[in-house]
């Protein structure tokens, strides 16, 4: 069964994920109110709306408000209350304070947080806030990237969260997942688990070279230090720095923030959004007359970007895909002798072994961490993966990289069974 | 018809992808989709036995003719394999239905491949504006012209409303209807985008003016894509069947096909049905063709409608033309909600060329394997309830070519 929302406020409204949020509730046609510290950053987060669903007649659906004027009444009045104020715990759990004194019984309360503790954030709140609290982890953008994570936590009351995934499939279109209370959820640990692992290898083999070996021909729209560039190297710290904390499994080195990392971020170094400072990459200047530049980690110099020869192993693999061989790219991935190919072998294979691991710890099937990683990062998932290289052949591969080998990995090679079993196109994960 | 054809099944790659963005050439659209066919139905390469192609323009948008050869690059299995390459501007997909159609009906072969394939989003959508223009009569209609083909349609409506009235709200609710339909659609182009009605209603910087009477909400979209479908001849059917563990009649057939060609200019078209009551005559006898070959009383007796929404206006030229209204009154229909998904008679429950998307040469393909997939309870989220009998209209041109197929059990 579904919920029946009618009335959704959203705090933080002014932000890129308040204000994206919004958009699903009001593209559902439901009454949606954008609460901000002030009414211009609200009215911000409404331009926001209107131009992701590049209508402006989806603000009838919407309204906004302030925090000090507005919150009371319409968190009283609201069946959701999303909330998207930045990442910080001591914010956070202020608002759920006063949303707790306002609330009805009943309401759904909800965190976008993207690895913050589900159960630490209500920890002091009502016994019916904690039953009606859970975490809806959207990606960026939601209009367009439709994987979503649901976490309830131990208390949330089973029936919220079954008929809150209901909604979410069916009236919001999400691509579903319900995974563990556990630190950064299922797909930021999958995927900064790699992300942060070629930060690292960038300080021996260089961010460029390192981008055009794990580039799109391995199953991704976007290389890994760029995709760091675009998220924010902010993000990306308090990402890995509290997966770092708190996990302790075979991935736990993975998670170290490079030095080199800290030191730049520090200075001002936050990637795309830092301007000319850059991150991985610098530009100077705009369009055709830009002067580009990349990070040397060691020295911390940016040094002008050359044209890097592509690899033969890249090569390859790309004139495969590009006319829709895509098993026989993924052969040529795992039998290409070179030491580019090993290297590239090592980060994914890293990936596909860290991935089916989570199964039976923060998500229950390889379908589910196949969704999150294709729906929400837009990765080739590991199930597809090794269904695409071959699940024996896979294991041989990890054994000789001697990573960790899922149960459930040797069972479907014995039962020659697939594990790749979400619908759409494989093809569309695999950029020539 | 002389002996039926069975749609054994097929597959459409996800219309919301571009190809282009990622680094594919036409090869891979057809390769995907060929071999999502075969999967779909376990039908092995070596047993099928003709292929047709149906596409538009691959000579300007990838440089490429030559399509039918592509299947062979699929499978070992298809060497020496007959194939073909069928054109008629946006009716493209559904001329290469009627050539399989036609081999397997005359016994020449029992198990044919059709596929229907467009890449679009190689260019810019002026570029790409003006090779639709060549679906026209390029010199008189289209060269110059910045997007000739919404001014086309807008000129259909602009007919209606000389001869019957037509009024803008009625297109928006069109727009809005295929749009919705498209979300339950986990294929469909527009299926994560935001529409409604105020919206199509509306102008302002986001629904701009295309041409004439046309919004960007009016229009069917660019779209990258490839469906391919398996039709056979009733004794391959039969042994596919009992393969499956199926019988023959739980298999979708063609019941019914109706072709014309209308005089390619817009102006000829015209001034040709000047003064009788449907504004495309030839399009209204394909329909009428079509029944009379299913042995179909009349536009009640289907369970719904897949047609050519490439504009707002020419849906609510089908629906007169199919004959849910007297001519000029496709506005009743609209108002008493007949073609809506839960309506009397749904039209485009897939989001049809609005909704799910116009690669130009899969068009008529795509409805064909949605007709199949409707009557056989297999359409998903998109499933008409009980659905027995459908119609597909597919139109190249500017009302030019029309094709109809019924699709039935």
């Amino acid at each position: 069964m579904a919920l029946d929302i009618r009335k959704v406020v959203v705090l933080g409204a002014n932000g890129a994920m308040g204000a994206g949020s919004a958009m699903v509730f009001a593209a559902a046609g439901i009454p949606t109110t954008l609460l901000a510290r002030t009414r211009d950053k609200a009215r911000l987060g409404q331009a926001r709306v209107e131009k992701l669903a590049k209508s402006e007649a989806i603000s009838r659906f919407l309204s906004v408000g302030t925090y000090d004027d507005d919150l009371d009444r319409e968190v009283a009045a609201a069946d959701l209350v999303f909330e998207a104020v930045s990442e910080e715990l001591a914010l956070k759990r202020a608002m759920f304070g006063r949303i707790d004194g306002v609330r009805r019984p009943g309401a759904l309360v909800a965190t976008v947080s993207s690895g913050l503790s589900i159960a630490g954030l209500c920890a002091e709140r009502s016994d019916d806030f904690r039953r009606h609290f859970l975490g809806i982890h959207f990606f960026n953008p939601p209009n367009v990237i439709t994987g979503c994570e649901l976490v309830p936590h131990a208390g949330t009351d089973p029936a919220v969260t079954a008929e809150l995934a209901a909604s979410l499939r069916d009236r919001f279109g999400r691509a579903l997942v319900r995974t563990a209370d556990t630190p950064a959820f299922c797909g930021n640990r999958v995927g900064f688990e790699l992300l942060n692992r070629c930060a690292q290898l960038a300080l021996e083999h260089g961010p460029a070279e390192l981008d055009l070996l794990i580039g799109p021909h391995t199953g991704r729209a976007m290389a890994p230090l760029a995709t760091i560039d675009f998220v924010g190297w902010d993000v990306h710290r308090a990402i890995v720095d509290n997966l770092h904390a708190h996990t302790s499994d075979e991935a736990h080195a993975s998670f170290a923030l490079p030095v080199y990392m800290d030191l730049l971020i520090d200075a001002g170094h936050l990637g795309d959004k830092s301007g000319e400072l850059g991150g991985f990459y610098r530009r100077l200047g705009q369009g055709k007359e830009a002067q580009r530049f990349v990070l040397e980690p060691r020295s911390r110099d940016y040094l002008p970007a050359a044209k890097l020869a592509v690899p033969p192993v890249v090569a390859a693999m790309k004139r495969l895909h590009r006319v829709g061989r895509y098993r026989e790219a993924m052969a040529v991935f795992a039998d290409e002798p070179s030491p580019a190919a090993a290297l590239m072998r090592r980060v994914i294979l890293g990936y596909v072994s860290y991935g089916l691991g989570r199964v039976g710890e923060v998500v229950e099937q390889v379908a589910d961490v196949d969704r999150i990683m294709g729906q929400g990062f837009n990765w080739a998932p590991p199930g597809l993966l090794v269904d695409l290289i071959g699940a024996r052949r896979t294991i041989a591969l990890l054994e000789q990289a001697k990573l960790p080998v899922a149960r459930l990995l040797v069972d479907a090679a014995e039962r020659g069974a697939h594990l790749h079993t979400e619908p759409g196109d494989p093809g569309r994960y695999f950029v020539a | 018809m002389t002996a039926p054809v069975f749609i054994l099944g097929g597959y459409q790659t996800d219309f919301a992808r571009n190809w282009t963005k990622e680094g594919k050439h036409i090869a891979a659209m057809i390769r995907e989709a060929v071999q999502g066919a075969l999967a779909v139905t376990g039908v092995e390469p070596g047993e099928i036995e003709v292929g047709h192609v149906g596409n538009f323009a691959a000579e300007l948008y990838a440089m490429q003719g030559h399509l039918g050869a592509f299947l062979i690059d699929v499978d070992p299995g298809f060497a020496g394999l007959p194939t073909g390459r069928h054109e008629a501007a946006c009716a493209s997909g559904s001329i290469a239905l009627l050539a399989a159609t036609a081999e397997l009906e005359a016994g020449r072969y029992e198990l044919a491949l059709v596929v229907g394939v467009e890449q679009m989003k190689t260019v810019s959508p002026a570029q790409g504006g003006d090779y639709l223009g060549t679906a026209a009569w390029y010199e008189l209609e289209a060269k110059g012209v910045e997007f000739p083909f919404p001014k086309l349609f807008g000129r259909l409506g602009d007919e209606y409303d000389k001869r019957y009235g037509l009024r803008d709200e009625h297109l928006a609710h069109i727009a809005a209807v295929n749009y919705d339909n498209a979300r339950r659609n986990p294929r469909a182009q527009t299926r994560s985008w935001y529409m409604s009605e105020d919206h199509a209603r509306g102008g302002g910087p986001y629904n701009a003016t295309i041409g004439g009477r046309i919004k960007i909400s009016d229009c069917s979209q660019v779209t990258d894509g490839a469906v391919a479908v398996l039709l056979a001849a009733p004794a391959y059917a039969e042994r596919w069947a009992a393969r499956r563990g199926t019988r023959l009649d739980a298999l979708a057939r063609v019941v019914g096909w109706g072709h014309r060609t209308a005089p390619l200019t817009f102006d000829a078209k015209i001034a040709e049905s000047a003064g009788a009551p449907y504004v495309l005559p030839h399009t209204r006898r394909a329909i009428e063709d079509a029944f009379r070959r299913a042995r179909v009383a009349d536009v009640w007796s289907l369970s719904g409608i897949e047609t050519h929404d490439c504009f707002t206006t020419s849906e609510y030229m089908a629906i007169d033309h199919f004959g849910l209204t007297a001519p000029g009154e496709s506005w009743k229909a609209i108002e008493d909600g007949v073609i809506d998904f839960d309506g009397k008679l749904p039209i485009n429950p897939s989001g049809g060329l609005i909704g799910a998307g116009h690669p130009v040469g899969a068009t008529g393909v795509r409805q064909l394997l949605d007709a199949s997939l409707q009557v056989t309870g297999a359409a998903g989220g998109y499933q008409v309830p009980g659905a027995r009998r459908f119609a597909t209209l597919n139109i190249g041109g500017s009302g030019t070519t029309s094709c109809v197929f019924v699709v039935g059990r």
